[in-house]
């Protein structure tokens, strides 16, 4: 090998070459010029319809039309947006998400089974101020990542041993619904002596069947939330590889783990564990969770009103559990520079359409309560944080019925399942959390709604609910 | 399930029985729901009136049996003088007659456009109030009387193009802050502009009249002549009835609130727009004065603005006051 070739590898792998860029990006960072928005939400939350949504109107900002309250586009101070998504390892695929959203009969993007990013580039004018002496235009690059919901709820696991990840999941099995699904596997985990030696077959036997476990409690009736490893329903990449071969204790653990036989189920599991966390979770997590500015946090409450007090105390469990795993704070300029911290929160209720919209005050409601512990973390950190009932996507319209004389408004839409035109007043959403015997009544019926036709043209504030705003807050305070 | 709740059951309905939402003030014939049982509907309060301070009946009386017997008064001296002029001779008695109809004419109808500014006005302080309550308010569906109140105010004003606009663009899943903040920022927004580059105007007008005018007295004289004025062209501009009824109104409700205004904010516009900054310096003591007069004028129309918009403006007013400032003192300098 020549010598030009053996240090132009040691170039690569030192990372030299990439250090300009580095440089680049941390003082554009520095500068508030380039920022991280993590989109956070459970699987099916709408993560990717709010990036492809986002990234599409503010595509056309320039044209001022379709987000009215996002002040920089109401006050023409947005030159032109560039798509620079090429540039990403692993480029967000939105010319074909918005086709199959502009297709006829449109229909939603399919669940994302690997990471991807949309970075773009908003040229915009400053307004006359102290920061208009930095030039008259500049512009700003935002950079947001998309991923299976279901791998976020890995993150709480990195701070946990295999035991305490155990005891943390063991009371879980305990309740309904997982403890009646559970049962079988319970008795089969009771039968187990974990400290002496066990076969491969009878390792992988287990761990597939709480992978099934898993599957059933994601589907409904029982829709729950917080199931981990989300590896295990969601593979990506890591499909059929050994380091899947993982479940948890749910019986009593062993005494003397000590002196377990280094082939025992139990040492196996403690392994697959450490090598999970080590092989999959923590690369994930360096190399995409830690750098972020801002955060929007997408839960579907109307997924938990349909399901009832379950599946609620569920997400909510998995919601407050995974926000710790971001890092919240006010960060200083040095701060942004080298380690940043999350300093805005916003708390969006998805899927605004699918209730009328003299709902939406009370869907904000029932989200607080949802989020209110990791809100009042959050507040503790002197983080800022807003609750806001959003539709990224409107795939309804506002009708109003004559009912017994009385008006009544409700949606009209399509249905997911069928595709047939619907009118339907959804129920109304509760403001305090139901009693008991409330859920599972026929209170609710929120029923999942196909999209409607995305024009290819330009796109128009009835195309949304409160995206805008949502823009506003999370970006409004950097575009001056 | 028990009874007791207050909530709504949810309901199906096939798409026939829907209404355009646009046109539920046209009655629709009732019609058969085949899916659903009998519903109740909670009716949605209307918001609390907004209950305006009334004069009082007795001051009210005064000035009416005040204005009569002047009046009155008036038109015996009118009758006596026509008399006299066609005691003098008929050509001299109707050509007095005539100057007389008209001078009647033109008095009706300044009184006819003072009584209706001076509702308007009264119109605008109450949708202020109202719109203020609602501004805060994330209620649903309590705006559309106070917008319909709006459109009704504005419209035969230069303002009903930008309004209507602004109104058909309203999304119905606006909630009542939303609508009020869609209107402020997009219906008033090139009113708003006018009004502001009006009251510049005229605040460096009288800024730079008062530095080069030679007697004092002459100086508050023609104050008080361009903040008349601008009082007027501000009230033109929102779509006031402009007249001098109107313009006395608006001029006490200015003053009154200047006078009131706290002495904090006072401070606060002071300091930004003369010691903020090295504006001032290198002003001579007369070129200082003009400074001031022209502050006053431009305080004096920023509030007019506040008054006669129909929504409060939540852009900070010191910002467009360093900003007129900053244009008189520069008018000044080049002329000196």
């Amino acid at each position: 090998m020549s010598i030009s070739k053996r240090l132009q590898t040691l170039m690569e792998r030192s990372g030299i070459r990439e250090l300009p860029a580095h440089l680049k990006s941390g003082v554009e960072r520095g500068l508030e010029q380039r920022i991280k928005l993590a989109v956070t939400g459970l699987s099916r939350s709408g993560k990717t319809v709010f990036i492809s949504a986002l990234a599409r109107h503010l595509l056309q900002s320039d044209q001022d039309r379709s987000l009215p309250f996002f002040t920089p586009v109401a006050e023409g101070r947005i030159t032109a947006t560039r798509n620079l998504s090429h540039q990403a390892p692993a480029p967000f695929p939105l010319t074909e998400t918005l086709a199959g959203l502009q297709a006829s009969p449109p229909h939603w993007p399919d669940s994302t089974d690997a990471l991807s990013e949309v970075r773009l580039a908003l040229r915009y004018r400053r307004t006359s101020g102290l920061t208009r002496v930095l030039g008259e235009e500049s512009t700003l690059y935002l950079d947001l990542i998309d991923y299976p919901g279901e791998w976020l709820l890995d993150l709480p696991m990195l701070s946990m041993s295999f035991k305490q990840w155990c005891q943390q999941q063991q009371p879980l099995f305990e309740q309904a619904p997982r403890a009646q699904l559970a049962r079988e596997w319970r008795d089969r985990q009771q039968q187990i002596d974990w400290l002496v030696p066990a076969s491969d077959t009878e390792f992988s036997h287990l761990c597939a069947e709480y992978r099934t476990l898993l599957q059933q409690l994601r589907k409904p009736p029982y829709s729950l939330s917080l199931l981990q490893p989300g590896r295990l329903l969601m593979p990506g990449d890591l499909a059929n590889s050994p380091l899947l071969n993982l479940c948890p204790i749910i019986t009593a653990l062993p005494q003397a783990t000590e002196t377990a036989d280094p082939d025992s189920l139990y040492a196996r599991l403690e392994r697959a564990y450490t090598a999970y966390c080590d092989q999959v979770i923590r690369p994930f997590y360096q190399d995409h969770f830690r750098h972020f500015d801002r955060q929007i946090v997408l839960v579907d409450c109307l997924k938990t009103l349909n399901h009832g007090e379950a599946c609620f105390n569920d997400m909510q469990l998995a919601l407050n559990s995974l926000l710790h795993s971001f890092e919240y704070g006010r960060s200083s300029l040095l701060r942004r520079l080298f380690k940043p911290k999350i300093g805005k929160v916003l708390f969006a209720a998805t899927k605004a359409d699918h209730v009328t919209a003299n709902q939406h005050h009370n869907l904000d409601c029932f989200l607080q309560l949802m989020i209110d512990d990791a809100r009042r973390e959050m507040r503790f950190e002197q983080v800022d944080t807003r609750c806001l009932a959003l539709s990224s996507l409107r795939s309804t319209t506002a009708a109003e019925a004559k009912l017994d004389g009385q008006h009544l408004s409700c949606l009209r839409g399509l249905r997911k399942d069928n595709g047939e035109e619907i009118a339907l007043f959804p129920g109304e959403v509760p403001v305090a959390l139901p009693r008991p015997q409330d859920w599972n009544s026929d209170r609710f019926r929120f029923v999942d709604f196909a999209p409607r036709p995305l024009p290819a043209g330009p796109l128009h504030p009835e195309h949304h609910i409160r995206l805008d705003q949502a823009a506003e807050y999370l970006l409004g305070d950097l575009l001056r | 399930m028990t009874d007791t709740h207050k909530w709504q059951r949810p309901v199906e309905l096939s798409t026939d029985t829907l209404e355009p939402e646009t046109e539920a003030s046209q009655p629709a014939s009732a019609r058969d729901i085949p899916l659903e049982k009998a519903q109740t509907i909670p009716d949605q309060a209307e918001p609390d009136e907004v209950t305006t301070p009334s004069r009082q009946p007795r001051s009210k009386r005064l000035w009416f049996t005040l204005t009569g017997l002047v009046a009155l008064a008036a038109g015996a001296e009118l009758v006596r003088l026509l008399a006299w002029g066609f005691d003098l001779h008929p050509l001299v008695g109707s050509a007095l007659g005539v100057v007389v109809l008209g001078l009647i004419s033109l008095l009706g109808l300044e009184i006819r456009r003072g009584l209706k500014g001076s509702r308007q006005l009264a119109n605008v302080r109450q949708l202020q109030a109202e719109g203020a309550a609602l501004m805060d308010a994330p209620t649903h569906g309590h705006s559309r009387r106070w917008v319909k109140q709006l459109e009704a105010q504005y419209q035969h004003t230069p303002l009903a193009n930008s309004l209507q606009t602004a109104i058909s663009q309203l999304d119905s899943s606006y909630n009542d802050r939303e609508i009020l903040h869609y209107l402020n920022r997009h219906a008033l927004d090139a009113t708003d502009r006018k009004a502001q580059q009006c009251v510049q105007r005229y605040s460096i007008e009288s800024g730079v009249l008062v530095a080069f005018s030679p007697w004092a007295s002459f100086d508050m004289l023609l104050v008080a002549w361009r903040n008349l004025r601008m009082l007027r062209e501000v009230a033109t501009i929102y779509g006031l009835a402009p007249g001098l009824l109107t313009q006395w109104r608006l001029l006490k409700q200015v003053l009154q609130n200047l006078a009131f205004a706290g002495a904090s904010e006072m401070a606060m516009d002071a300091g930004s727009a003369l010691l903020g900054s090295s504006l001032t310096a290198g002003l001579s003591a007369r070129a200082g004065q003009g400074l001031g007069a022209g502050l006053f004028t431009a305080r004096t129309g920023l509030t007019a603005i506040k008054m006669c918009r129909p929504l409060p403006d939540n852009r900070q007013p010191s910002s467009q006051l360093s900003k007129i400032a900053k244009g008189i003192v520069q008018r000044l300098t080049i002329k000196q």
